[in-house]
């Protein structure tokens, strides 16, 4: 029987994260007035270990070891063959996933959530608060103050907490309060019930109400936390990357492609920073990011933003305009980043280390059902984004007559998911072209906003 | 065209991470009424910005088509001031 698991013992799980700040330039992050952000800024809601982190330059962080205690609980995470899925595409390419599912909460996000509540214990915080869309994160963080005996309380959308009422006692199970927003128990959600007392919510009330939790208790216990796009988040998830690469060395391969879909990018990044380091020491890897065709913030969003300014970000044009294939030239450092992704992430595509791509969300069901009907797992739809290049790039691999190593992140199971899977099944979901006419019409509206300026780091 | 035209349009948020209708969409931000990226999410579904044009103020439209989303940080350190403001410790 070929081996179909690649396991490592506790034992060699790696005990440091990766820090990329170490190997990248990046400005400094900016506040609201345009000056740097000093570390007193960010202290009412976060405590100083994870402030620090935040900006460290150091390449190599130690993992605690209470923190260790705890990732052990399902860490190290399988490095799993997929070779059901390779005899369905009739492949020579090797597929490999990290199945982050396979934590508690059932996604990659504990991986953060644990040493951010650890990080808060020491510092003597009892209680965090924090924002969740549809759940994922609540949930993570909750089973890690759980861990840890601090409370936890999480203020979750309106529209998401009706559709989603298991995520609520997924927290519950673990201790959490997961209340939906606006609630009545902070001024903003009063503020905003008040103007609409039906309101579904907002990502933005949601998180003015966590962080106005934090920061309104005098007694200075508690804090806030965030699931992604931070430096320290993306720092937390590299575990995943170091434990694959140590899973590949074991069996003698080294990847040719790493795949991770990119929200706010940091299960990408979990996976993908390791073997960027790698990738600037001289490795031939080629590394993708995988977004929604449909609203996408790397590939082919409808404004590029320029950084005319030294806070802000101005749209230049259309980018739909430039087509299907397009991918953006790399840019300024430090200068262009784009709406809700990690800066880090960001920067990795304007040096030309990681490339963006974009897949419709019919591929993408398409390649999650594929994946579940041959290796079992339900994958979760951000799962699918990185799926949907995974099978192009193992068709490639069988028209080139390549035997290509392909990983890619299993960022978490879609087992409270299944309502966008019964839209796929009962044929809701399409996909959307715009005609030429209609990216003219586009091009024309904003004809008169500024053009980029197209800079590489260093130019 | 009407107001409500494309309300029961729905796609998944890839800010919430779960599905939302166009109304939620053109009335779930605070100012301007419409979430910053309704014009990235929708444009392949409909002339969204055809639709704003005729259902939003010049001054929301120019909000809207030249949206200023701040960095994370920025945006934190800005509500921890609001907060604190609100709270009545604000030392700034």
């Amino acid at each position: 029987m070929e081996a179909r698991k690649i396991l490592l013992t506790e034992d060699e799980m790696p005990r440091r994260w990766y820090n990329i700040l170490a190997d990248i330039k990046m400005n400094p992050p900016l506040g609201p007035d345009g000056k740097p952000v000093k570390a007193e800024d960010l202290a009412p809601v976060f405590p100083m270990n994870l402030i620090e982190q935040e900006v460290s330059d150091q390449r190599w962080i130690d993992i605690p070891e209470p923190v260790l205690e705890v990732l052990a609980t399902w860490r190290p995470a399988p490095l799993v063959r997929a070779l059901s899925l390779e005899k369905a595409l009739q492949t020579p390419a090797k597929i490999y996933f990290k199945n982050e599912s396979v934590s508690p909460p059932g996604s990659h996000k504990p991986n953060t959530a644990v040493p951010q509540a650890y990080y808060n214990k020491v510092f003597g915080i009892e209680r965090m608060t924090t924002e969740t869309g549809a759940g994922q994160w609540g949930s993570a963080l909750s089973y890690a103050c759980s861990q840890f005996g601090l409370e936890c309380k999480v203020f979750m959308v309106r529209v998401s907490f009706d559709q989603k009422p298991y995520r609520k006692s997924m927290m519950a199970a673990w201790g959490g309060k997961c209340v939906p927003s606006p609630s009545t128990e902070t001024r903003a959600g009063r503020e905003a019930l008040e103007k609409d007392p039906h309101t579904p919510g907002s990502l933005g009330i949601a998180i003015s109400e966590a962080i106005e939790a934090a920061v309104a208790d005098g007694s200075g216990k508690t804090r806030y936390s965030l699931g992604s796009v931070l430096n320290h988040v993306m720092l937390h998830q590299t575990i995943i990357g170091l434990e694959a690469r140590k899973q590949f060395e074991k069996i003698g391969l080294y990847p040719d492609v790493v795949v991770g879909c990119a929200g706010g990018g940091s299960n990408f990044a979990g996976l993908a920073f390791p073997f960027v380091l790698d990738k600037m020491n001289g490795k031939q890897v080629e590394i993708y990011p995988v977004e929604p065709a449909a609203c996408p913030t790397l590939t082919k969003a409808p404004f590029v933003y320029d950084h005319g300014d030294t806070a802000g970000y101005t749209p230049l044009l259309p980018m739909h305009s430039l087509g299907h294939a397009f991918v953006p030239p790399p840019f300024h450092a430090g200068g262009l980043r784009y709406h809700g992704m990690a800066p880090t992430v960001s920067q990795l595509v304007t040096e030309g280390l990681i490339t963006p791509r974009s897949v419709t969300q019919l591929d993408a069901y398409q390649a999650g059902v594929l994946t579940a009907r041959t290796e079992g797992f339900i994958p979760a739809p951000e799962t699918t984004h990185a799926l949907a290049v995974v099978v192009e790039e193992a068709r490639k691999a069988k028209e080139e007559g390549k035997q290509k190593v392909i990983v890619f992140n299993w960022s978490g199971h879609g087992l409270l998911d299944l309502g966008a899977y019964e839209r796929y099944f009962c044929g809701e979901l399409e996909n959307y072209e715009l005609s030429d006419t209609e990216i003219a019409q586009g091009e024309s509206i904003f004809r008169n906003y500024p053009k980029p300026k197209l800079l590489k780091s260093g130019s | 065209m009407k107001p409500d035209q494309y309300d029961e349009l729905e796609r998944r948020c890839p800010r919430l991470g779960g599905p939302v209708t166009f109304h939620y969409c053109r009335t779930s931000g605070q100012e301007p009424p419409q979430c910053w990226k309704v014009i990235d999410c929708w444009w392949e579904r409909f002339d969204v910005v055809a639709y704003l044009r005729v259902h939003t103020a010049p001054s929301e439209f120019d909000s809207l088509a030249a949206a200023k989303p701040k960095p994370k940080v920025a945006t934190l350190v800005d509500l921890i001031r609001r907060a604190r403001a609100a709270a009545g410790n604000d030392d700034t």
